[in-house]
């Protein structure tokens, strides 16, 4: 189904491979000096209000002397993409990224309760309608034909190939389709996304984005020209695009859309005229429809959110450290992410401010680049108050790579331009070493520490009714979500923060239990408060792969009563503890909340699909007018090199 | 971020910032007296000679208090609080400070290691084994009777955190048990208001006669809420031993102000005994339980070498009591006690 709207894509890029050719091949013929002012440098406007006649001589003239500016097909492009990854997806190497196993245990829910949010497996109890559940919806869908591990390969893939489509739809709207042909390659290589896919393991983040860079491009056409179609299928990526991430929705309307919605204004006077009026009513109107949209579509994440609010104790993180005192964070939550994007940030700033046209763009990027910075500066805290104790900050930087990827675009296309072939293997260097230390980065560090052996003591608790009683296990790290989907047993602990509710847990600023004595004295309070009502949770076992805790297990009245995988996890139990019993918790949802989380979120990617796949009705004047566009970035992009 | 030392105090807040990280080389490089011990006679000096509390304890925080200052020399006390996993304790140093040229350096007193003579100890001790049906015959699911305990003291006390109770339990059986105590909170209508277990605040196994005592908390509930308690004592049958044996010496009731109960404990088997937790039941005249107060040892119990203990009496209780009794369960690397 994607097909014909890539195809569509495609040709939208092949379509303006002439008059690229014009721009460039026209300032090609003009070299400059470096230092030498350019002309639309001093003016910009210039060009926009005296929009020469494209002459025919001059298109057959260039044509010729700017073969190498023509846009990279998307299709290879993709290509790209998958031999890239594909590889990478097929050995399951995100796998071990911190939080795969977390988005599969949720799916693996969704597997068996598709319209039963209340999943028992974690913190005696929890509703996963407090995490949008588009990305593990579709891996449960898929996980009937593949299981879900490659369900999860699939989606993710999926993603990246979403994401190759969005850079470049997003891109074109800043520069030319050459450049924005190049930002979409260097997004197969971007060190964020693969840090997140690979190590982070950020499923929803990395799915959410592409959509939404896709719908930007048509939030543009709406605005820009009230292109009733282009409205319909923003709203509806939009809405899909929240129900993978809302976080993504919330934040990329600041980072993303207001950069959009200044181009707009900034563009307004170009060929066709947007009103100031018409920019104000469309711009109302589209927030208004796709709010409505998206407080229906995620209702019961709306609802979990008001009643429950997440008040708990702030966790810990290491991507708000101030990474210059801790180089090590640094290195993790900086250099990995932007590798030799890093080289690049003179450039973006330089270009993204004397352009006129940029610097929107060049706005999102910077508070983004900023806010990823975490404790680095104080400006996460500052402009999210207690949000930045309860969010991560990686994704700041990802999203800042992503604005940063037009104008990225701008500079290999500029760079091919000028050094040719040393250029081409330069940026190619730079590009693979990004990729693949970000890729490498997950062996280097691995997220989860050592590998932990989960199956056994899944055979454990599912044996002998051991499952009757619920179960911890401490220093199992991120483990104990694939743990989670092996065994029919609840536990009291689990990954999702957000989701839990136990007070022993909330009030103590400390993530899992399974990691408690990385949290200080905050995780040891929470394990000694929930061990010390074991019994009124059916708390019966506790599986210990480090024996830093055996005192505290032992002077508190557990006794070893096994030992798992080589001596090397001991079972511990209590006697006298009743088997558990279902929470009746007031956060359980209703029946009809479970049947709008199981329709709404999925249909609107279906949806979604559907929508986009409607054919853009070509206005006349179009052509024109996108043209100038074109070849005004593009003349822009050349001149300050 | 450190600071230059260029006072007393900002010398001890960096040398507290280098132990915090763990930056043992350059901790030790910084202190004045180094040349008197090894850097890992410091770093053990603090993270215990043997496998102890301290050893997996992290700094969590700590304060510095100026105590008395010359041109030349200063005395700075250092409070370090450590996170430990059966609960947090503290450690605190009194530091000479002296003045090198613009800098001071700091005077660590080092607590030298404990040096065992060699010796043969014999152990003649009690042990009981339980024989199990089989590897499938989970703990704590036997079909034989359970050990006979019987709680011989219990009462309520309202205190500012909540409503505590406080009592003994007799092993009155021949076979050591497992036990623990459950109290459940009844308001005067019958219905409960909270349950709770004694946790960590007893000594879970018993040897036959012996006696412990139980202290269970119930946070923010009042007692004037309270109609009746229902006691749950649990009993079960496991393998226990009498080793190792820990004899109390010098123990001393101190009254208030900062009433204490202190002495020490000798560990008399011939193995190491990596952690103590000491119970110590305090009674009134009449000899019911006042309080129950508990400490768990941050170093390593060597055979025959004796480590203090210090435990506090709250304030407003301390008038009351009359006579304490000490129990130590203990905690060893491949033992279970």
């Amino acid at each position: 189904m994607g097909h014909r709207n890539i195809f569509q894509v495609i040709q939208m890029g092949l379509d303006s491979e002439s008059v690229s050719s014009v721009g460039c091949g026209c300032e090609s013929a003009r070299p400059l000096r470096v230092g030498q002012p350019p002309r639309a440098m001093l003016n910009p406007s210039v060009l926009r209000e005296n929009p020469e006649p494209i002459e025919r001589d001059n298109v057959e003239r260039t044509e010729s002397v700017a073969a190498s500016s023509r846009p990279i097909p998307l299709s290879f492009i993709l290509m790209a993409a998958l031999a890239v990854h594909l590889p990478l997806m097929l050995i399951r190497l995100p796998l071990n990224s911190y939080d795969a196993n977390f988005h599969i245990f949720f799916a693996s829910h969704y597997v068996h309760h598709w319209f039963n949010p209340w999943n028992t497996k974690w913190y005696a109890g929890f509703s996963q309608t407090t995490y949008p559940p588009l990305p593990q919806q579709w891996v449960a869908l898929i996980s009937h034909i593949t299981g879900l591990d490659m369900a999860y390969m699939a989606v993710q893939l999926a993603a990246i190939l979403l994401l190759v489509v969005g850079v470049y739809r997003f891109s074109l709207l800043w520069v030319s389709p050459r450049a924005a042909s190049l930002a979409a390659l260097a997004s197969v290589f971007l060190g964020s996304e693969s840090f997140l896919v690979y190590s982070a393991g950020q499923l929803a983040t990395t799915s959410a984005a592409p959509i939404y860079l896709n719908a930007l491009p048509y939030m543009f056409e709406w605005v820009r020209h009230g292109k009733w179609r282009s409205f319909l299928k923003a709203s509806v990526l939009f809405t899909a695009a929240a129900a993978a991430h809302h976080a993504t929705l919330l934040f990329g309307s600041f980072f993303f859309a207001v950069p959009i919605l200044a181009l707009v204004m900034l563009d307004r006077q170009d060929g066709e005229r947007t009103p100031v009026p018409a920019f104000l009513l469309r711009t109302v109107a589209i927030a208004v429809v796709v709010g409505v949209a998206i407080a229906v579509v995620l209702l019961p994440f709306w609802i979990a959110l008001i009643h429950y609010p997440v008040t708990q104790a702030p966790i810990p993180h290491p991507s708000r450290a101030n990474y210059i005192l801790s180089p090590a964070w640094g290195l993790n939550y900086f250099v990995v992410p932007y590798g030799a994007l890093i080289l690049a940030l003179p450039f973006i700033v330089l270009r993204g401010s004397t352009v006129v046209r940029l610097r929107p763009l060049l706005l999102g990027f910077w508070v983004a680049f900023l806010i990823g910075l975490g404790g680095t500066t104080p400006v996460g805290h500052l402009l999210l108050g207690r949000a930045f104790e309860v969010l991560t900050m990686e994704r700041f930087s990802y999203w800042a790579t992503l604005l940063a990827l037009p104008i990225v675009g701008l500079l290999a296309a500029e760079l091919i331009e000028r050094f040719r072939m040393r250029a081409i293997i330069g940026l190619t260097l730079a590009a693979a070493f990004t990729c693949a230390f970000a890729v490498a980065w997950v062996t280097i560090r691995p997220a989860g520490g050592e590998d932990v052996k989960v199956a056994s003591v899944a055979a454990w608790l599912n044996r002998d009714g051991h499952d009757n009683y619920r179960y911890v296990t401490l220093g199992f790290g991120n483990k104990i979500s694939r743990l989670a989907v092996l065994t029919d047993a609840g536990s009291v602990d689990g990954e999702w923060n957000s989701g839990r509710r136990l007070p022993e847990l909330t009030r103590n600023g400390a993530g899992s239990l399974t990691s408690s004595k990385y949290f200080g004295q905050a995780g040891l309070d929470a394990l000694r408060a929930i061990l010390r009502h074991a019994d009124g949770y059916g708390l019966k076992w506790v599986f210990v792969r480090d024996p830093y805790y055996d005192p505290l297990l032992q002077f508190a009245g557990w006794r070893q009563v096994d030992e798992l995988e080589n001596q090397t996890i001991t079972v511990w139990g209590k006697d006298g503890v009743p088997p558990a019993m279902p929470v009746n918790a007031p956060q359980i949802p209703p029946h009809w909340q479970g049947i709008l989380w199981g329709t709404l979120p999925f249909g609107s990617s279906i949806l979604a699909i559907l929508v986009v796949l409607i054919p853009a009705k070509r206005r006349r004047g179009d052509e024109g007018e996108s043209s100038s566009d074109r070849q005004e970035n593009l003349v822009r992009g050349e001149l300050v090199s | 971020m450190l600071r230059p030392s260029s006072t007393p105090q900002a010398a001890v807040e960096n040398l507290g910032d280098k132990i915090r990280l763990q930056a043992w080389g350059n901790a030790y490089a910084s202190l004045d007296n180094k040349a008197q011990f090894t850097e890992s006679d410091f770093e053990h000096d603090l993270t215990g000679y043997h496998l102890s509390l301290r050893t997996y304890a992290t700094l969590e925080s700590f304060e510095v208090r100026p105590l008395h200052a010359s041109n030349n020399e200063a005395e700075v006390q250092l409070r370090i609080h450590w996170s430990s996993v059966v609960g947090p304790f503290t450690d605190t140093r009194n530091l000479r400070v002296v003045r090198n040229g613009d800098r001071w350096n700091v005077d660590w007193p080092l607590v030298k290691r404990s040096v065992v003579p060699p010796q043969v100890i014999a152990v003649n001790y009690l042990r009981w084994d339980v024989i199990y049906r089989g590897s499938g015959d989970d703990w704590g699911v036997q079909d034989v009777e359970a050990p006979h305990v019987r709680i011989v003291d219990m009462h309520p006390v309202q205190r500012a955190e909540g409503v505590v109770v406080l009592g003994e339990l007799l092993n009155e059986d021949v076979v050591p048990a497992y036990v623990s105590v459950r109290a459940t909170l009844q308001s005067k209508n019958g219905s409960p208001i909270a349950s709770e277990g004694s946790f960590d605040r007893i000594s879970h196994i018993l040897l036959p006669k012996q006696v412990t005592p139980f202290l269970i908390n119930f946070p923010d509930a009042n007692l004037s809420d309270v109609g009746s308690i229902r006691m749950e004592p649990m009993s079960s049958l496991v393998s226990a031993s009498a080793d190792p044996v820990i004899e109390i010496e010098n123990q001393q009731l101190n009254p208030a102000p900062g009433a204490s109960v202190t002495g020490q404990l000798v560990n008399q088997s011939g193995q190491v005994v990596n952690i103590a937790h000491v119970l110590e039941t305090l009674y009134d005249k009449t000899g019911q339980v006042v309080w129950v107060a508990d400490q768990y040892t941050d170093r390593a119990l060597l055979p025959q070498t004796p480590v203090p203990f210090d435990i506090h009496i709250p304030e407003d209780l301390a008038r009351k009591v009359s006579s304490e009794r000490t129990i130590a369960s203990t905690y060893s690397v491949g033992g279970f006690q």
